[in-house]
């Protein structure tokens, strides 16, 4: 670890003032406004669930902001801090630690910060918050430090309440396939809030991978990735309904492409040696409700995604033709030639297609960004089919759709074993 | 008579010795600088061959789109024809090394002014390469863009960066090698404002639509077009 140059004097000399602490929450502030509610829920948590244990709220904030004078109170106990709760007496000092960085901390820069804090204060339990949004619940801090620090789990990763036609990319594609390749179903594996223990802090910390882009856009993938192959304990923890704040990019479906799917393919790219070995995935512990669903109305335009994915698969078909294998083109060719009503993306053509596009992603047949962004058509053909044939299904239903979504992945695994050891054929 | 005969006969004699006896060492040793050359353009092709496998060349190439403008050129893959390339560029310039010790009145001079040219070769097929991989990647980032955010004629918009590219590639080329410079320069300014003004008006007046729908997408309310599709995460 690199702390002379990863932890600024100021923040040592505020780290050093801590001393050991049992739990640390980081963040990286955005703005101040949230800063300062998401400090009074954290220290909420606190106060209500870890009355006796050492704790440390770690911000890492933008140089140029200024919080320092909204965040780094230095040491100082809870009740001095004018955030007591009506019966409830902390006998510990609450902490709070502010990691200055210059411009913006992307959230590689934050999460590396806050292990390496972690690693220093020698924290048993740890979790990282989302920055953006207006609302932190308190019961979400403690959700995700209780399994590590109590039940002695390794990462904890959040489930939500989800609209049924929300989070397909994650439910399609992100989920399903990393159960299969890594052998552990975590469903979020990529969000704003999780939890880990001070053991993967500080193997996390120790890898020389914190100048990769995908680990500076999305490392907490990446770091369940590396629990799951060191054989760490993991499991899920249910944080009620997922909020605006969680939800990051928007429908910037290509955006989002590039920091998911392209870092899930860069983890299959350098776990390749663990990931050939394993064979069917683990369950995976889950407190609280396992999946939850609900049927608000939406106002979706599948016309309009279904022509995105027509016109988008008939442009891109010389990037496409040397991306998948001629058959499964072929077969994607035969499918959008279909009427509208007529369409279905079916599971078997959708788990070849993202073989193909994870094999030529290893054999990097084109650049490696071009190649992800090629996927967003297809993305959208999924889930216009996704939209169509689940239009009336119940939440039993479409958890039955999900399950036979992974075992298809399963089953074609050594499909993808096999384009991924083939010899890469140069193609235009 | 006969004997003035005989002496301008021996004399041509002597002198065709004396020849013979001067160019056979120079010729032999033009020989052996070529053979060396060959020797050499051969190693070279070897090193140059595995350095560039190493290197994973042809897969960038590939990747950059120069493996298809060599394809349909009818030329080798890159590995190949820049392994050839050092071989004949090493060995035919041995054997003008070894040309130039026969002392040919003239041929030295021909030989020195082909040497001077021959980086400027080298910068222009250089210049074309990096054009060629440029035109590619950048015509492909336009089209998944322009495709990804339902932009009405992705390929137009692709071909075109493509063709603005290609040109001034060309131009620097023939600049380069100093073909008509100035013909190039005025050809090029003519085209490629030409090109500009085409599109400026076609997109303004022939596309009025097409634009007002453009800017609408990049300046107008976006809260609208993000209702329209699920949330991925």
């Amino acid at each position: 670890m690199a702390e002379d140059v990863l932890l600024s004097d100021d923040l040592l000399s505020q780290l050093m003032s801590v001393g050991e602490v049992d739990l640390l929450v980081g963040m990286s502030s955005h703005n101040t406004a949230n800063t300062v509610s998401h400090l009074d829920a954290i220290e909420e948590s606190f106060q209500r669930n870890f009355v006796r244990q050492r704790v440390v709220i770690v911000n890492v904030a933008s140089r140029d902001k200024g919080e320092d004078s909204v965040v780094a109170k230095g040491p100082g106990n809870l009740a001095e801090a004018g955030v007591r709760l009506p019966g409830i007496t902390s006998l510990r000092t609450s902490h709070r630690v502010t990691a200055n960085v210059a411009g913006p901390p992307s959230p590689g820069i934050a999460l590396r910060t806050i292990l390496a804090a972690a690693d220093l204060l020698r924290a048993r339990a740890c979790a990282v918050v989302s920055p953006a949004g207006s609302n932190l619940h308190p019961d979400s801090v403690a959700n995700l430090l209780r399994p590590v620090y109590r039940e002695k789990f390794d990462y904890v990763a959040p489930l939500y309440t989800r609209n049924k036609y929300q989070g397909l990319l994650a439910r399609n594609l992100l989920y399903p396939m990393s159960r299969a390749l890594f052998g552990c179903g975590i469903r979020e594996l990529f969000s704003d809030e999780w939890g880990f223990s001070g053991r993967l802090a500080a193997l996390c910390l120790n890898q020389d991978v914190w100048h990769e882009q995908a680990i500076q856009a999305r490392p907490e993938a990446w770091m369940a990735i590396s629990a799951i192959s060191s054989d760490f304990r993991c499991c899920q923890a249910f944080l009620g309904e997922k909020s605006q704040a969680t939800k990051g990019l928007g429908t910037d479906i290509v955006e989002v492409l590039r920091q998911t799917v392209g870092t899930l393919f860069w983890c299959l790219e350098t776990q390749q040696s663990w990931r050939l070995e394993r064979g069917r995935s683990q369950p995976v512990p889950t407190f609280g409700p396992a999946h939850e669903l609900t049927s608000d109305p939406t106002d979706l335009d599948r016309h309009r995604i279904f022509e995105m994915f027509r016109s988008g698969v008939t442009e891109l078909e010389p990037i496409l033709s040397s991306i998948l294998d001629p058959e499964t083109h072929s077969e994607i060719k035969s499918i959008v030639a279909l009427a509208e009503g007529k369409f279905r993306f079916k599971s078997d053509i959708w788990v070849r297609t993202l073989y193909d596009f994870a094999a030529s992603y290893h054999h990097a047949v084109i650049n490696r960004d071009h190649l992800v962004q090629a996927l967003a058509p297809l993305y959208r053909g999924m889930t216009y089919s996704f939209l169509v044939e689940h239009s009336d299904s119940s939440p039993a239903e479409m958890e039955a759709a999900s399950e036979m979504l992974c075992d298809e992945f399963v089953l074609q695994k050594p499909y993808l074993m096999e384009r991924w050891k083939a010899k890469v054929e140069v193609k235009s | 008579m006969r004997q003035t005969i005989v002496r301008a006969l021996e004399e041509v004699y002597g002198n065709l010795v004396h020849m013979i006896a001067e160019f056979l060492p120079r010729f032999l040793v033009m020989l052996i600088i070529i053979a060396i050359g060959l020797l050499a353009a051969v190693v070279l092709k070897y090193i140059l061959r595995a350095l560039l496998g190493l290197t994973k060349l042809d897969r960038v190439s590939d990747d950059a789109g120069a493996s298809r403008v060599l394809r349909m050129a009818h030329l080798p893959p890159m590995t190949e024809l820049l392994s050839r390339s050092i071989f004949w560029v090493t060995w035919i310039g041995f054997i003008l090394v070894g040309l130039s010790v026969l002392r040919v009145a003239g041929l030295q001079e021909q030989i020195s002014r082909l040497f001077q040219f021959l980086p400027e070769v080298f910068v222009a097929i250089l210049i074309l390469f990096l054009g060629a991989v440029i035109a590619n990647f950048l015509s492909r980032t336009a089209l998944l863009a322009a495709v990804n955010a339902g932009h009405p004629s992705p390929k137009i918009l692709s071909w075109s960066i493509r063709f603005v590219i290609w040109i001034l590639a060309i131009s620097m080329t023939l600049e380069e090698l100093g073909v008509a410079r100035q013909t190039v320069i005025s050809a090029f300014s003519i085209i490629f404002g030409a090109s500009m003004l085409g599109l400026a008006i076609a997109f303004g007046l022939g596309g009025q639509d097409l634009a007002r729908k453009c800017l609408e997408r990049y300046l107008g309310d976006t809260k609208e077009k993000e209702d329209k599709e699920p949330q991925p995460l």
